[in-house]
């Protein structure tokens, strides 16, 4: 009995330590429990759900933030629900909205099959419901819908990186860093990918492909072997901006982590456009970036949202499709501020003067 | 005479099937792309097989007393997380992270072996439990954002001894020789084995099996945190999906290794780690053949599952050659008397 009680102690005390080791992490800027409103609707002042999966990265973290901003700039009273990745728990979430009486329901599912079950309960309940950015598995349920098309948005910035291709004089290797197969919005991104290659038919190589399930060690396992068995490769394209971290590990010892214009650059695309693509691109190490236009898709869903209460609609139905665009170095000073990542990247203090001169 | 000796070759052979498979792959991928042969390339597949070996071995000592630990990817990550935390906000040291992330790995191991030795709970269980726990503490860690590294991290997984071979791997190694020095040549080693054969009996012998089983979960807890630092040394940062499904890699590399998991039966040197090589070495061919990405995993999980095919095979052939032994025994000495 008292070795157990040393051993509790113990595990205690190492428990309080590695809470103080979290303590100095900064919450997000909107803290649901900060954020979670009266439900009461005061007079016209309406009253949204948003009930998210959680803010596992930093794209979602940006998007919880665009829905918030645009519901309080329109004076939308806000309840805020956060599912920790459970989506029993966002189901019962949402049934508590409904029992709470709101106009409307925005939610980012867990995944797409949960996305069905908890839109035919709003519709149920005859509450009009929309789905940001995951869209469900299947329309059997009538919802309100915006969701990126990543096949569109790779195709512009790869466009961009076979027009800087075409500038070398030269065939070029490609090679593209595949996320994972069972995730359409990768799928999407590759098909974006190959529709560039198969309109430069005399500009490319045969391309090299390396799967990365979305899983970082992975990604630079395969991206290293990749390198090794085809040094060639100068036109590297990553289905998320989260891997450039394990590209410039690859690529720098290989004399390969060069800016634009100089000898060895490989021509970098990715997608997402988050703060870390917009630091790279603003020192010239990255050419061009697909960005999911999280704005743009907020000031939507909220808008074709609050017509569907306006009008009386119970069960609207509406897909939306964020076409996106490209940043490039071409356009930089005109769309920097447009991307989400730069948004936040100049909010953190930093400059998005361009650090580099193009030779 | 001759049968004796064919005996002999087919029991060799089929004791080292591991090694045996593991040249067979590393031949077909090499004569289907040449370049594969490049002593460069082994040693890229020997960098990149080192974090999950190490984890590997942990694995294997809770293999050897026929447990199992589903929860070394989250303690990968929480001990990441932490030591990423501390070096970026208390600008800690390097050597202090590193500190860090180890004493969080065995406090996580030293869990782990609370629940199952002190409140029961069966390992599957218990490190299913803190599996998931362990994630959602991480991520409650890292506020789901990446941890940078401080550059010098990453300087130190890049890093060659004495300009040589690359760190990770001579971490790697270092820690295989270490483990199977202590499973061979120290009492607890001998113990592990014994608790692994029959948990009951070793008891009866006098050994204190929950000591044995604290031991290996904290070793466990301690290879996992190590293996996740080797490894976010060479990437740079910690990503909030770090760590997931690799529990699944480090029990493949060690069963592939031929470690049994009724526990008993298994080693590191060669085991463990040609079984972390071999599945790293998979990958690697894959990606140098060229092969198409959604046949990839197909043929990783075939030659996966014929290895250990091959492993089922073997152990009924060899308890088929050694009871064919104890009935020639007569034969055998009069091969004997003929030499």
């Amino acid at each position: 009995m008292k070795r157990l009680v040393t051993v509790l102690a113990i595990v205690t005390a190492l428990g309080l330590l590695l809470a103080a080791c979290a303590a100095p992490v900064a919450a997000p800027s909107a803290a649901p429990a900060a954020a979670d409103q009266s439900a009461a609707t005061t007079g016209d002042q309406k009253t949204i759900c948003f009930a998210y999966q959680d803010l596992e990265t930093e794209f979602w973290v940006a998007g919880h933030k665009a829905i918030v901003e645009t519901l309080n700039e329109l004076g939308v009273n806000v309840i805020e629900r956060n599912a920790n990745e459970d989506a029993n728990k966002q189901l019962e979430q949402v049934k508590d909205c409904i029992a709470q009486g709101v106009d409307g329901i925005i939610i980012i599912p867990q995944d797409g099959e949960s996305a069905v079950t908890i839109v035919g309960e709003a519709n149920k309940a005859g509450i009009p419901i929309g789905v940001f950015n995951r869209p469900p598995a299947n329309d059997s349920n009538p919802t309100l819908v915006i969701v990126a098309n990543n096949e569109v948005i790779t195709q512009q910035a790869t466009d961009y990186m076979a027009e800087e291709a075409k500038k070398l004089g030269r065939k070029v290797t490609p090679l593209i860093m595949v996320g994972d197969l069972g995730d359409p919005n990768a799928v999407g991104r590759r098909q974006g990918f190959y529709n560039t290659i198969e309109a430069n038919p005399d500009l490319f190589n045969e391309v090299i492909e390396v799967p990365t399930k979305w899983d970082g060690a992975t990604a630079l396992a395969n991206l290293e072997a990749a390198m090794q068995a085809n040094p060639e490769v100068d036109f590297l394209f990553t289905s998320s901006d989260f891997m450039y971290p394990q590209i410039r590990s690859v690529l720098e010892p290989l004399g390969k982590w060069k800016k634009i214009g100089e000898e060895g650059h490989v021509i970098l695309g990715g997608l997402d456009g988050d703060s870390r693509a917009c630091q790279l691109m603003r020192d010239g190490y990255v050419d061009a970036t697909g960005v999911q236009d999280l704005f743009y898709e907020a000031d939507t869903i909220m808008q074709a949202m609050l017509d569907a209460i306006a009008a009386g609609e119970t069960t609207p139905e509406k897909w939306m499709d964020d076409p996106g665009f490209a940043l490039t170095q071409a356009n930089w000073e005109e769309k920097a501020m447009d991307m989400w990542g730069c948004k936040l990247f100049a909010e953190s203090g930093e400059s998005l003067e361009r650090t580099f001169t193009a030779q | 005479m001759k049968t004796t000796n064919r005996q002999h070759l087919a029991q060799l052979a089929l004791q080292n099937t591991s090694l045996l498979l593991f040249i067979v792959v590393f031949v077909v991928f090499g004569l289907l792309a040449p370049r594969f042969f490049a002593l460069q390339t082994f040693e890229t597949i020997l960098k990149q097989a080192s974090y999950i070996g190490i984890v590997a071995i942990g694995m294997t000592f809770v293999i050897l007393t026929a447990g199992i630990d589903l929860s070394v990817g989250s303690n990968m990550y929480v001990s990441a997380t932490v030591a990423g935390l501390v070096m970026q906000e208390l600008k800690a040291p390097v050597w202090l992270g590193l500190l860090v992330c180890l004493s969080v790995g065995m406090l996580f191991g030293g869990v782990n072996a609370f629940l199952i030795t002190r409140v029961k709970i069966i390992p599957f269980i218990a490190t299913l439990g803190t599996m998931v726990a362990g994630k959602g503490i991480g991520l409650l860690f890292s506020r789901s954002i990446q941890i940078p590294y401080p550059d010098s991290v990453l300087e130190l997984g890049s890093s060659r001894l004495f300009g040589l071979i690359p760190l990770p791997i001579v971490i790697f190694l270092g820690v295989a020789l270490a483990a199977q020095l202590v499973l061979t040549m120290t009492p607890i080693g001998r113990q592990i084995y014994a608790v692994g054969n029959d948990a009951e009996a070793a008891k009866k012998a006098g050994l204190s099996v929950g000591r044995v089983l604290t031991s290996v979960y904290i070793v466990s807890g301690l290879m996992a945190a190590l293996g996740g630092f080797v490894s976010v040394a060479q990437q740079g940062v910690v990503h909030p999906g770090f760590g997931e499904g690799y529990e699944f890699n480090a029990i493949a590399a060690a069963v592939l290794g031929g470690a049994s998991l009724f526990g008993g039966v298994g080693s590191v040197l060669p085991g463990t780690l040609l079984g972390a090589v071999l599945i790293q070495m998979i990958q690697t061919g894959l990606i140098f053949t060229k092969v198409d990405i959604y046949i990839q995993p197909l043929i990783t999980a075939a030659i996966i599952f014929s290895a250990v095919l091959l492993d089922a095979f073997r152990n009924i052939q060899l308890q088929k050659l050694r009871r064919r032994n104890i009935r020639i025994d007569k034969g055998a000495l009069v091969g004997a008397g003929d030499d």
